[in-house]
């Protein structure tokens, strides 16, 4: 069984995110987004790759949108309502409250403004979102028998979630956008400890470092009051959500604690019920905010009001937020056309504007002029100052994510190709995890977890509920015999407790497994308990002195007396003692034990565990019988050799 | 009531016989029969124990509940309601124990265990041990609530330490989470209570927790958190390699290497490597501390909040890691240097795995996340490090100052006492960029939310301004316009953002000398203003008191200094005198401190500044706070007094006489030997007296008085008492401020007046002479400090000069001069705390009369003498004055290298001779101690003593003595 991820937005790109993954058979669909950089078909995933006949219905068990950027949900109105998709659409609350303003807002834009041709209607939104089943954070939702889904904080937007899919033994997690420290208004992302197979995770950032925020919000607020402060006028173009409340979150409580009159505005629509929504979401906000809300709700901006158009000529400074966030059009472009000629105001942009906008523009250089069309150019005079604000976690963010989870394979996707590369290099190299970052309309294939169904046996289960732990010392063999620095430091004490590990997988004869515990396989089986028994014969130098008088007594070794045996035994059992210091060795007379080797005084000729070739000469030797069982292999080893290389006395 | 109880034990009795457990419905009788009547009978207690303890003994396959009530029901029994009960119930228990405990169900037997145990700890008489075998056993049986529980208590059970050790060690690998906790609690314990002392054994135990901090259950991981940091601690004691001790002795060596240092110009780089080498030291020592530093830094980004705090907060005992290390926590990308460093560990694979990298930016995170738990325990962690390391101290305080802005109050004071502890600890440097953090958020912020931060905020920018002068300096000039009255002559000052640069400017003239004259005068009166509030937060470094003098001189200081502020400086004291009620004039007549000329300015400004300095220093703090209290309580005595004098005037001379007795008991409350040694209590003590003969000698002033009622020569008297008080005052009390000096000498004036209006006592000619030198003292000391004397001294000098001018040295008698006595008003006196009292004490030791001194009649004896000498100084001479009966006085000049140096107090030995030994067996004489003072602005010899000590020296009476001292 594998895991099979398909590809079809955000692979080494950013933009429409969409991941079709199968998982033990049931296929999800991550996320439905457009590309906000294409009008033409490519601005979708190619959907045909899911099912050539589109029968998306048998193809798809679920699609699950992670939130409601459109780049993450944009395709979803066309997949379900022109595609025919059918199937259950997951999404949490703030997401499916959201999403149809932003897809509203989108369609308008696309359809009034740019005169294309339309894709999907205001119906079709609302029915696409008829179709959306809402889920909380950390409820485990049952999408089929077999099919568990799970939401996680992610933090980025409000709303926006990471997802947990569990199919059988195999899981994964798709983490959408994510930010893995707090801002202003949302906290950071927070999921549980879990046993993954697989971690789709996004890489914007892959190859960025930031440190700490508060500079970078002091660098911001210290732009905007100078501007003020000398009169100007401040123009902050950005998306209606998220950002936009981020920061006037920080500008308000900043005008509160500097008591400054000056007014903030925002361009009305989409903004302001944006803001309504963020009120009544308080419960996915930061716990800063939750904290407080209480006694003062955050989104309740004290010096924030609506903007009136005849305004924007008003001499008075002033602060804006408009939308769009690149000054791509609409009224933040409208603005911009007004005050970008005045040097005493302020345009702040946002940290990422795609290519062709007029925010791309005045990221890159400060042009002086910019021209709008044939007609139409505008003197920039004004100042730019570039925010420095992301709701995307950085590389840092990524790595300590995945070192969390720590699951078996890592898939990179919605990032910029070289980054992810050297993203995707750490993750193997430092954590040591399988990595890839896919291209689109790529398939990765990784294997999943599955698990064999077992009964038990009831000695085994009570085995398992009885601790069963056991120490041990790192033992003295691997001290003597490596004797490198490496060994050295190896554990002292190490403790295993194998009260699971102790039981034997057996196929029945109804073919069903079982596991029993390992007295009662005996049982089971009918069979007799086997033992392997090693056994060497073992010639022992004896000194000459000892000789003499023994020389008469080897050829008539049967004479040998009782008191001669055992004093020869005696000189043996004092020898190992000596060289085994610590070891536990009983002596019965006739033979030795220690642990199950046994030896004793061999008097055959022709003992058939002697190995005859033997160089040495009988004369000079006695022999000893020596027997062990497999466990005390080494330890027999040991005792064998300092047995040849002795000389008793 | 009784025919209930003997039901219950019947259905009890019946349930028995029939070797059944009793029911729970009998047990619930017994426990509401033992619980509701109060007075059950020791017959009926001992029946219903003998009825449990034998239902205790009947094992029916059913009997597992009915057990366990039964033996709950047994120890409440004898814990709650019957102790007396509890000696049977355990030896019961224990006795039946055996089967109960060894009893196949480990859940009955952890219940018996638990009634042994709860009903021993209860008696000290009872001694219960948990066999260890039982112990283990019951641990191993596969009851997991039972294990759990054993686990939790098994410090009550007392144990071996060791086989608990192995047995929580082993259980730390139980698959179930909660076990697992509790044995990772119960080796915390261990740790805590330092009982190992093998180091494998703790290398073991902490393997196994680095192993465990990858559990999957939040409670786990926490708690292994808390495990190795008891871990460290104990592999540090048990190694006697505390961070700390091994950081003393690195600092110890690296000081005496300096001192060689010095000697010899060539150990300079013998020091770096002997640097070098010690830090080598310091990094093998504290490698498991490396060890665990790294480990906890992975989990400051563990994703459960509890695991973050309690990671912090072990990270924050850590005593000492490496600089390279340290600045890593600060940055989130990895720094070079460590890259390059591995972490020698001693301990498993795992250990290996955790890099530096891990350590990235540690802080920073704990300082931006989302909770405010985590956000403090970070803060409060920061500030054990920011001693090591100054470069460390200087990159925290980059993201301190932002948590000074936080939005929880906990973590903004938290910031603030880290910045203070690094502030005591002389590792605060503050930089611009922080400053305007400083003043334009935090200080807004307790505007109008959190006054309470306001004292600790002032008081780290005082701490600013005092380190860093000439910044400090910036900052107000640049926002000086905002100190400065609005357009509309409104100042800010309830602002707290004033208040604070207030308190940033005041404190500049700490710093430097040379800085004080940037600052205009006109913010030291402005912070006059705030003076309550500001002294408040200084509470640590000066007294109110202490802070007005230092105010006021350095509003006139700076004032005198630089020129062009002179303008504005004189026409602000135009404003003070014509707007007499205005607070800086009271303020400024309150405090004076001698400046002279302007051209000797600058060195005064400097030994001003010194004597500052050292005040502010912590020393003098304590010493302080003790004669603030004295002070105080004076100062609450003279206003009473000077509320009096208005009864005076009206003649209620009785009543007067009364209140400044009650005055002068409140004054003896205070310790009668600091009375003594105490400046202001024996000032107040004098001015008591003076103020006492001022209401008896008005008496003779009033109309309505009649001259009979009073004995002739009692004015004269009186007046004379006075006259010596008050010179007293002048002389026994040195360190008057300039406003007690003028208190004194106006009422030594109206002494002069009264003795002229009564011309029957006056001695015209000296008394004028007097009154003339007195009143152009006052005049000139009112110049010095630039203060308008009061209507009655302007009122003395006119009527002087008229006299000079018009009469010409005629009928004198014919001027009213007790007219000018009612425009006489008793001041309102405040002491100022440098008020010391000089005086003198002689002892003779071992002398009385009945073991008096030998002498030898006619030749010279040596009276030996302990001088106790109070607030001498070098100017003063001492002198003994030795009168016998004989009526023949001898002096003794004290050389002054005996006594030396001025100090507060000295003690002498000193044998006087006395050389005139009179002719006779006794002869009594008394030794005065007589204090001169060379004075140089009066060029006058005066004399002063301190009551005078008697003493006896007596002639042996036997003759035994005489013949052998004249043989």
């Amino acid at each position: 069984m594998a895991i099979e991820c398909l590809v079809l937005g955000a692979g080494q790109e950013i933009g429409k995110s969409c991941v079709v993954v199968t998982i033990n058979g049931k296929r999800i669909m991550f996320d439905c987004g457009m590309h906000m950089g294409y009008q033409d078909r490519r601005r979708y995933p190619d959907f045909s790759l899911i099912s050539k006949t589109r029968d998306f219905d048998n193809a798809l068990d679920c699609i699950i949108i992670t939130h409601f950027h459109l780049d993450h949900v944009g395709a979803l109105p066309y997949f379900t309502e022109v595609c025919g998709y059918r199937g259950p659409i997951y999404m949490t609350y703030p997401t499916k409250a959201l999403a149809p303003l932003m897809l509203e807002d989108y369609r308008k834009v696309m359809v009034d403004q740019r005169g294309e041709e339309e894709q999907f209607t205001s119906a079709h939104i609302a029915e696409c979102m008829k179709k959306v089943i809402a889920v909380d954070l950390k409820q485990s939702v049952q999408v089929d028998k077999d099919l568990q889904i799970r939401a996680y904080y992610a933090g980025h937007v409000l709303g926006a979630a990471m997802f947990y899919a569990k199919v059988g033994d195999s899981a994964m997690v798709y983490t959408g956008d994510y930010n893995m420290t707090p801002d202003r208004h949302l906290g950071a992302a927070q999921i549980d400890r879990l046993q993954l197979d697989l971690l789709i995770t996004e890489s914007t950032y892959a190859g960025t470092i930031r440190d700490s925020k508060y500079a970078r919000e002091r660098e911001f607020l210290k732009a905007v009051h100078k501007c003020v402060a000398g009169g100007g006028k401040v123009l902050i173009p950005t998306f209606a959500l998220g950002r936009a409340q981020e920061l006037c979150i920080l500008l308000d409580d900043y005008w509160e604690r500097m008591k400054l009159k000056v007014p903030i505005y925002f361009s009305a629509g989409l903004t302001i019920q944006a803001n309504m929504y963020y009120k009544m979401l308080i419960s996915w906000t930061s716990q800063k905010v939750k904290e407080t809300y209480a006694t003062h709700n955050a989104f309740d901006f004290k010096n924030v009001r609506n903007f009136d158009r005849s305004l924007i000529d008003a001499p008075s400074p002033c602060v804006l937020f408009a939308t769009p966030g690149m000054i791509s059009g609409g009224f933040s472009l409208e603005v911009f056309k007004r005050w970008a000629p005045d040097e005493m105001n302020l345009v702040t942009l946002p940290g990422y504007c795609v290519a062709g906008t007029i925010g791309h523009k005045l990221m890159s250089g400060k042009p002086t002029k910019i021209d709008l069309d044939k007609d139409t150019q505008i003197d920039v005079r004004c100042q730019i100052h570039q925010l420095s604000f992301s709701p995307h976690t950085d590389a840092k963010g990524i790595m300590d994510l995945v070192k969390f989870l720590s699951p078996k394979h890592v898939i990179l996707v919605h990032g910029e190709k070289p980054k992810m590369a050297t993203l995707k290099q750490r993750i193997q190299s430092e954590l040591g995890i399988q990595c890839y970052d896919p291209a689109n309309k790529d398939s990765v294939c990784v294997p999943s977890t599955h698990f064999v169904k077992a009964g038990a046996s009831n000695a085994f289960i009570r085995s398992c509920l009885n601790p069963n732990f056991k120490f041990s010392k790192s033992s003295l063999e691997d001290k003597s015999d490596s004797g490198s620095q490496g060994m050295k430091s190896m554990p002292w004490l190490q403790i295993s407790d194998d009260r699971v590990g102790e039981g034997i997988l057996v196929l029945e004869k109804n073919k069903k497994t079982k596991v029993v515990h390992q007295d009662e396989l005996l049982h089971m089986l009918g069979e007799q308990k086997h033992e392997i028994q090693f056994a060497y014969c073992c010639p022992v130098h004896i000194e000459k002195l000892e000789q003499t008088e023994t020389t008469d007594l080897i050829p008539t070794n049967d004479k040998l007396s009782a008191s001669d045996k055992s004093s020869v035994i005696k000189k043996l059992l004092v020898k190992l003692s000596s060289e085994l210091s610590e070891a536990n060795i009983h002596d019965f007379g006739e033979h030795i034990q220690l642990e199950s080797f046994h030896v004793s005084i061999c008097l055959k000729d022709n003992c058939p565990y002697r190995i005859t070739d033997s160089l040495q000469s009988k004369s000079e030797a006695a022999f000893f019988c020596c027997s062990w069982s497999e466990a005390d292999e080494k330890l027999a080893r040991r005792i064998i050799s300092i047995m040849e290389n002795c000389n008793l006395t | 009531m009784e025919l209930q109880r003997q039901q219950i034990l019947q259905t009890c009795e019946q349930s028995l016989s029939l070797s059944k457990p009793l029911s729970l419905q009998a047990l619930a009788a017994i426990r509401s029969l033992v619980n509701n009547i109060p007075n059950t009978s020791d017959s009926t207690l001992s029946s219903i124990l003998e009825t449990l303890n034998r239902s205790l003994q009947v094992s029916a396959p059913d009997s597992l509940t009915s057990h366990h009530h039964t033996l709950k029901l047994l120890t409440d029994l004898s814990l709650r309601h019957h102790p007396r009960l509890s000696r049977l119930v355990f030896d019961s228990l224990s006795s039946g124990s055996l089967s109960l405990l060894s009893s196949g169900s480990a859940r009955l037997s952890a219940d018996c265990l638990a009634a042994l145990v709860s009903i021993s700890e209860q008696d000290p008489d009872l001694v219960f041990k948990v066999d260890g075998r039982l112990f283990v056993s019951l641990c191993f049986a596969p009851c997991v609530t039972v294990r759990l529980w054993l686990l939790r208590n098994a410090e009550r059970f007392g144990v071996g330490t060791r086989l608990l050790f192995t047995v929580l060690l082993g259980f730390t690998k139980d698959p179930y989470p909660y076990v697992r906790r509790v044995a990772l609690d119960g080796l915390s314990g261990l740790c805590k209570s330092g009982v190992f002392e093998d180091v494998d054994v703790i290398k073991g135990c902490y393997c196994r927790a680095v192993e465990l901090l990858l559990d999957a259950e939040d409670c786990v991981r926490r708690a292994t958190v808390r495990v190795i940091d008891y871990i460290r601690y104990t592999r540090n004691v048990i190694g006697n390699m505390s961070a700390n001790g091994v950081k003393c002795l690195y600092q110890d060596a690296k000081r005496i290497i300096e001192q060689i240092g010095s000697f010899l110009d060539l150990v300079h780089c013998k020091c770096n490597q002997f640097d070098n080498w010690m830090w080598l030291q310091l990094l093998e020592a504290t490698e498991l501390n490396v060890d665990v530093w790294l480990t906890l830094c992975s989990m400051v980004r563990d994703m459960s909040m509890e695991v973050r705090v309690e990671a912090f907060d072990a990270l924050g005992k850590i005593g000492l890691v490496s600089e390279d290390i340290l600045l890593q926590t600060l940055s989130k990308k990895v720094l070079g240097v460590i890259k390059e460093k591995k972490s020698r560990s001693q301990c498993t694979e795992e250990c290996f795995e955790i890099s530096a990298s891990a350590a990235a930016g540690a802080f920073l995170h704990g300082l931006e996340d989302e909770f405010y738990e985590v956000r403090k325990s970070a803060c409060s962690s920061l500030r054990s490090f920011a001693v090591f390391s100054e470069k460390f101290a200087g990159e925290a305080l980059n993201l301190l100052v932002d948590m000074v802005n936080d939005d929880s109050v906990a973590v903004r004071l938290q910031a603030l006492e880290t910045m203070h502890h690094m502030a005591t600890c002389d590792c605060l440097k503050v930089q611009e960029k922080h400053m305007h953090m400083f003043l334009g958020t935090l200080v807004d912020s307790c505007d109008y939310m959190y006054p309470q931060d306001e004292a600790d905020v002032f008081s780290v920018l005082f701490n600013i301004g005092r380190s860093h002068g000439k910044f400090a300096v910036r900052i107000i000039e640049e926002v000086a316009q905002e100190i400065e009255p609005d357009c509309n002559g409104k100042l800010g000052f309830d602002s707290a953002s004033v208040a604070a640069f207030l308190v940033l400017a005041i404190s500049i003239p700490l710093s430097c000398d040379q800085i004080i004259h940037c600052i205009s005068p006109r913010i030291f009166s402005y912070a006059v203003t705030l003076l309550g509030r500001i002294s408040r937060a200084l509470s640590e470094f000066m007294n109110q008191d202490s802070l007005l003098a230092y105010l006021s001189q350095c509003s006139r200081l700076s004032s005198f200094s630089s020129t062009e502020f002179k303008g504005q400086d004189q026409s602000l004291h135009q404003v003070k005198s014509d707007n007499p009620d205005h607070s800086s004039t009271e303020i400024s007549s309150a405090v004076k401190i001698p400046v002279q000329e302007i051209g000797d300015e600058a060195s005064e400004t400097q030994s001003w500044m010194c004597k500052l300095r050292e005040l502010v220093t912590a020393e003098g703090r304590c010493h302080l706070e003790v004669d603030d209290e004295i002070i105080k309580s004076m100062n609450l005595v003279l206003i009473k007094v000077k509320n009096v004098w208005s009864l005076v005037q009206s003649g209620y001379t009785k009543e007067v006489l009364k209140i400044l007795r009650f005055c002068k008991e409140e004054v003896l409350t205070f310790n009668t030997e600091s009375l003594g040694s105490d400046g202001a209590l024996a000032f107040t003590w004098q001015y008591l007296q003076v103020v006492k003969l001022l209401a008896k000698a008005w008496e003779h002033f009033m109309p309505r008085k009649k001259l009979s009622h009073i004995e002739t020569g009692e004015l004269e008297l009186l007046l004379g008492k006075l006259e010596r008080r008050l010179r007293e005052i002048r002389c026994r009390f040195i360190g008057l401020s300039k406003e007690e000096e003028l208190h004194v000498l106006e009422l030594i004036i109206l002494t002069c007046l009264m003795r002229l209006s009564k011309v029957e006592i006056c001695c015209y000619l000296t008394t004028m002479k007097k009154l003339a030198s007195t009143t152009s003292h006052i005049e000139c000391l009112c110049k010095e400090v630039s203060i308008e004397p009061s209507k009655f001294v302007i009122e003395v000098r006119e009527s002087l000069l008229e006299i000079s001018t018009s009469s010409c040295g005629t009928s004198f008698s014919s001027f009213p001069f007790n007219q000018l006595l009612d425009s006489f008003f008793l001041k309102k006196l405040m002491l100022c705390r440098n008020i010391r009292h000089i005086r003198a004490k002689l002892d003779i030791p071992d002398n009385s009369s009945e073991n008096p001194l030998p002498f030898v009649s006619g030749l010279p004896v040596a009276i030996p003498l302990d001088i106790t000498l109070h607030n001498m100084s070098t100017e003063n001479r001492l002198w003994l004055r030795i009168t016998t009966s004989e009526e023949s006085t001898r002096y003794v000049f004290l050389d002054p290298d005996l006594f030396g140096e001025c100090s507060k107090v000295q003690k002498l030995s000193y044998t006087a001779p006395f050389y005139m030994t009179p002719n006779s067996f006794v002869f009594m004489h008394q030794i005065l101690a007589i204090i001169y003072k060379v004075s140089g602005c009066y060029g006058l010899l005066r004399t002063y003593t301190k009551s005078p000590s008697i003493c006896k020296i007596q002639a042996p009476r036997t003759k035994n003595v005489f013949d052998d001292s004249s043989s």
